[in-house]
């Protein structure tokens, strides 16, 4: 684009600029941050604006509820200490309704009009996969919560704390080599969280002479599931892996067990909540999967690094909400705490504030002790997973 | 074959869920020539209703009872101060009217249950295990929820001198008016009649498909698919229509792809709507005097 061409462009743009700032009253000095150079102290006033795009309502409500949840308790709490040096934090909560154009829409309009800082979400990868090119363009740091590994794959505004699904699958290919299994069946989320899951099976499994027979999938919308479980059962694997959110996860569950398959069954860190219990029913019983501590906090080592924050968050949220936070609450507390000890070193210029994100180290969250680096947007290995089994209504950490 | 025999049994159960909102859909429609969105809605709002009733501490009988005269109230409730309410009332008026019922309603449900699914206590009862084929006691609720709710609306109409009159002023609704039949009696029973079906499939399902405020509209979509089969008037063939739904639906989920099986049921609407393109909606207008 040549000087001229863009100078004619540049114009009424700024024309147009000009006057919705004037009929939005907005404060001038947010607009366009650090292009200008030199122009960082005119920044560092008025409020912190923290934007938050989530799963709230449809099929991804049982993680999109907590995690607001949380986000609106944190920024209580923060503001009642005084907020960020000083400087009242607003919240933005958008709700996607669970779909990828949802968030696209919110991330847009966050950027856009309300013109935040930081942007926490989505919950799940799909949304998450739709607010990366945006967030990237924008240059707009950004944490999600959810977990597929492609979120973050060679990212350099987008980071996340939940645990990595591959870090899941190896701790529950470890403990399938250890039983002595060699044939594994999936049935998989048909949206972003089951992309490329079966791919990642045979590869790590190769490693430990396991083999996958059959993969089915389902939509996190689905509530019959005897077609896939049906499948399962005549692919004779020694165990099967369920990879999904509640509810589905957790019909699928109860199908699983109503067919008849009778084989082991792991499932994903998308089920680390109570939710899965009142979906799957009875037929949780005896199911393992790899999930942060949250859940099993009460049996806890008593020196275990992370215990005081968890014991801490639960109490907290309990008090707030009358009932026990989720696993991905504990993404969402995570997301929410090393964005504001970032915002609190380096303020709110998009480049500093990218850079103290990623200077993220040994930071203690409650799905796992974070350090960031330039490679690595998610952070937590897997000692960040502990194996949890379903008994008796809840999840219980599971010796080996 | 026991997989086969595995997947029409999920199909049929799935299928009576679908008939129960068709047949509430067709009592509507027969006598108002109401095509109701809302029809599903009253599903999850029947299996929500319930859920908490549960919770409050009431037994599970008295909880889906109390679920069921309400929701039929509302029904009744919805046509006094919506349908009744409109004079020139075409069917794609009732589409949109109706339509803002179920965004209301689900806005309602929204906020008073959240956004998160719920589940309905299993009703008493042991599963059966035949020969590989495994069904849940639930399941056999389902059927037999189509077969007393359904069977019962059916005879109702075929039988009972009310159903008839019912019938009549459907058909013909001036005359039905000369012998005595208040259209306004029979509108009301018509949508007492489709809020209670729509209930009972709301509350058979909850314990095995759980029921959220969003719910809704699919599921009355499914229902009016196996409807427009039975043309919209005839409650039999809606309710095989149902049943084919479902079992198509689980055989597409098994042998195809999971992915395709909410897509049979519009696949089928297109297939209807091209190879009777005057509209099966239309007949009963052309009879009418």
């Amino acid at each position: 684009m040549n000087r001229a061409r863009r100078r004619r462009l540049l114009v009424p743009a700024a024309v147009a600029a000009s006057i919705a700032l004037a009929l939005t009253g907005c404060n001038a000095a947010n607009f366009g941050g650090g292009d200008d150079g030199g122009g960082d102290g005119a920044t560092e006033e008025g409020p912190i604006k923290i934007g938050a795009v989530l799963d709230i309502t449809g099929v991804g409500a049982n993680l999109g509820v907590p995690e607001q949840n949380t986000l609106n308790m944190l920024a209580d709490q923060l503001n009642e200490d005084g907020g960020i040096n000083g400087r009242e934090v607003e919240l933005f909560i958008e709700d996607n309704q669970s779909t990828e154009d949802g968030a696209a829409r919110a991330t847009t309009q966050l950027i856009e009009n309300e013109q935040v800082d930081l942007i926490i979400g989505a919950s799940r990868t799909g949304p998450s996969l739709a607010m990366r090119p945006l967030v990237e363009a924008a240059q707009m740091p950004t944490i999600s919560v959810a977990a597929n590994a492609a979120i973050v794959d060679g990212s350099e505004w987008v980071f996340k704390t939940a645990q990595n699904d591959i870090v899941v699958l190896e701790r529950i290919l470890d403990d399938a080599e250890s039983k002595g299994y060699t044939k594994i069946a999936l049935a998989r989320d048909a949206t972003g969280f089951g992309e490329g899951i079966a791919d990642i099976i045979t590869e790590l499994g190769a490693e430990r002479g396991i083999t996958l027979t059959a993969t089915e999938a389902f939509e996190p919308s689905a509530t019959d599931f005897t077609a896939q479980m049906t499948n399962l059962r005549a692919a004779d694997a020694d165990a099967v892996i369920i990879w999904g959110i509640t509810p589905s996860a957790g019909l699928a569950q109860a199908a699983y067990v109503q067919i008849g398959v009778n084989k082991p069954v792991y499932q994903s860190h998308g089920v680390a909540n109570a939710a899965f219990f009142e979906a799957a029913g009875p037929a949780a019983e005896g199911v393992l999967a790899p999930m942060g501590r949250l859940l099993v906090a009460d049996q806890l080592e008593a020196d275990d690094p992370q215990k005081e924050v968890i014991d801490q968050f639960i109490a907290d949220y309990t008090e707030a909400y009358d009932a026990p936070p989720s696993s991905f609450a504990g993404h969402a507390y995570d997301a929410w705490k090393i964005g504001v000890a970032a915002i609190e070193e380096a303020g709110t210029d998009p480049e500093a504030l990218r850079d103290a994100i990623e200077a993220t180290s040994d930071f203690v969250g409650i799905s796992g002790v974070f350090t960031m680096t330039p490679d690595n947007h998610s952070g937590l290995t897997a000692d960040a997973l502990i194996m949890a089994i379903a008994e008796g209504g809840r999840w219980n950490l599971y010796e080996e | 074959m026991t997989d086969f025999l595995q997947l029409t049994a999920a199909g049929l159960s799935q299928g009576s869920v679908y008939a129960l909102l068709a047949v509430g859909l067709i009592a509507t429609y027969t006598v108002r020539h109401v095509v109701n969105i809302a029809q599903g809605d009253f599903a999850t709002l029947a299996g929500l209703g319930s859920i908490s009733l549960v919770t409050a501490g009431l037994p599970l009988p008295v909880a889906i009872l109390v679920a069921l005269i309400s929701v039929t109230l509302a029904s009744v409730l919805i046509e006094r101060l919506v349908i009744a309410r409109v004079k020139n009332l075409t069917t794609l008026v009732s589409i949109i009217l109706t339509l803002g019922v179920s965004t209301l309603l689900q806005a309602i449900m929204l906020l008073v249950w959240g956004a998160e699914a719920r589940r309905l206590p299993p009703f008493p009862g042991n599963d059966l295990n035949l020969g590989g084929v495994s069904i849940r006691s639930q399941e056999l609720w389902m059927l037999g929820a189509l077969v007393i709710v359904g069977g019962g609306i059916l005879l109702f109409y075929e039988k009972t001198r009310w159903g008839k009159a019912l019938r009549a002023s459907a058909e013909q609704p001036v005359a039905a008016r000369i012998v005595g039949i208040s259209p306004a009696v029979a509108s009301v029973l018509a949508f007492a009649i489709a809020g209670f079906a729509g209930a009972a499939a709301g509350v058979v399902s909850s314990p095995i498909y759980l029921s959220i405020w969003s719910g809704g509209l699919l599921l009355g979509l499914k229902g009016f698919v196996a409807a427009v089969l039975g043309g919209l008037v005839s409650f039999r063939a809606a309710i095989v229509g149902a049943l084919l739904l479902g079992v198509l639906e689980s055989y597409v989920a098994g042998y195809v792809a999971s992915g395709w099986k909410d897509a049979v049921a519009f696949f089928i609407l297109i297939i209807v709507l091209i190879i009777r393109p005057a509209g099966l909606m239309l007949r009963p207008e052309a009879v009418r005097v």
